[in-house]
């Protein structure tokens, strides 16, 4: 399967983000790399979101972006006991849609949280450490869930995914 | 200044040889463009992973025969029930036994190496009370979803990334059925 996405925040494409073997160390990192870029992006883009949603709507924004700002701070200390270089966020993202009203925030939202998903299923697929795996699995869990929420609000069906980050 | 950096979307193709063996989709290969002669690596199977896979398939097939007993009273999770139905097909794609039931000599359930707590038969008195129906059915949703992720951190590359995302799928599932 191919990486979430690049290091810079750069969308999926048809080739992975490291030429490493999967399940080495070097590929566990760049994989966690393009974790903290999701995550970067999911903080940065709640932003957005809170602003195009009215304010008794905004707790479980505020919630998620805590939850995104958090894992991100984790992942990059994570990153930097291992000598690596963290991957900064990026000025500004484009939007894959603009914002014109409270169903489009919450479509936004539930991408924020699929990107999110697909990266650290991509860190799952590409870890050489269990504990980096005990990660994932709890970080992809949280995501799919917010995702679900999200996907409610904004009338998308179905809701659910049968195998959330992975192509159906 | 340079352009905004697009938001991140969701993995959209496969790459791997591996994963596109074990998931059945191997003409996707040849649409991405990857290498044909990626070694096993990280998807290689010890054959007490096998036995633990099949476990993963049974406590699947569990949560799909539950899923059926809650259909007869709560026929608003047939949707679930599907995606439930999809997840055991790519877990039975796989796995290399992909019978579903533990091989001859397998560990039983609850041992170290078998399936991790899987969801428990469903109750036959639930059928003709929907709200009972769910809330069992949850039970087991939820029960599925650990013995999954539990079984995740235990595989690596493909596999782990299939358990990983199945038990997000049935953790996002779980909130559907309260």
């Amino acid at each position: 399967m191919t990486g979430p996405g690049d290091s810079t925040g750069t969308p999926a494409t048809t080739s992975p983000t490291t030429s490493a073997e999967a399940g080495s160390a070097r590929a566990e990192d760049a994989a966690l790399q393009d974790a903290l870029a999701a995550e970067h992006a999911a903080v940065w883009g709640y932003g957005t979101v809170g602003a195009a949603l009215t304010p008794g709507t905004r707790g479980e924004v505020v919630a998620a972006q805590e939850a995104h700002r958090d894992l991100r701070d984790r992942v990059g200390a994570l990153l930097l006991d291992r000598g690596a270089e963290p991957v900064a966020a990026r000025p500004a993202y484009a939007l894959p849609f603009p914002l014109l009203s409270e169903v489009d925030a919450c479509r936004l939202a539930a991408v924020l949280e699929e990107g999110t998903t697909a990266a650290w299923v991509w860190v799952l697929d590409q870890a050489a450490q269990r504990t980096t795996r005990e990660l994932a699995v709890v970080e992809a869990s949280a995501a799919e869930v917010r995702a679900v929420t999200w996907r409610a609000r904004a009338g998308l069906s179905p809701v659910t995914a049968a195998t959330p980050g992975l192509p159906a | 200044m340079s352009a905004p950096a697009p938001l991140p979307r969701p993995a959209g193709a496969l790459t791997r040889r591996t994963v596109l063996t074990a998931l059945g989709v191997a003409p996707v290969l040849l649409a991405v463009g990857c290498s044909a002669d990626e070694p096993a690596g990280a998807d290689a199977v010890t054959p007490a992973q096998v036995d633990q896979l099949a476990g993963q398939v049974a406590v699947q097939e569990e949560l799909v025969a539950a899923y059926e007993v809650a259909l007869v009273s709560a026929p608003e999770v047939a949707a679930l029930a599907d995606q439930a139905r999809a997840q055991l097909t790519r877990l039975r794609a796989a796995a290399p036994s992909a019978s579903g039931s533990p091989p001859s000599g397998a560990p039983s359930p609850g041992a170290s190496s078998g399936p991790s707590s899987g969801p428990s038969p469903a109750p036959a008195a639930v059928a003709g009370d929907a709200v009972a129906a769910r809330a069992t059915l949850r039970t087991q949703v939820a029960t599925a979803a650990t013995s999954h992720a539990t079984a995740c951190v235990g595989f690596s590359g493909a596999r782990a990334a299939l358990l990983g995302s199945i038990a997000a799928g049935l953790r996002g599932q779980d909130g559907q059925l309260t």
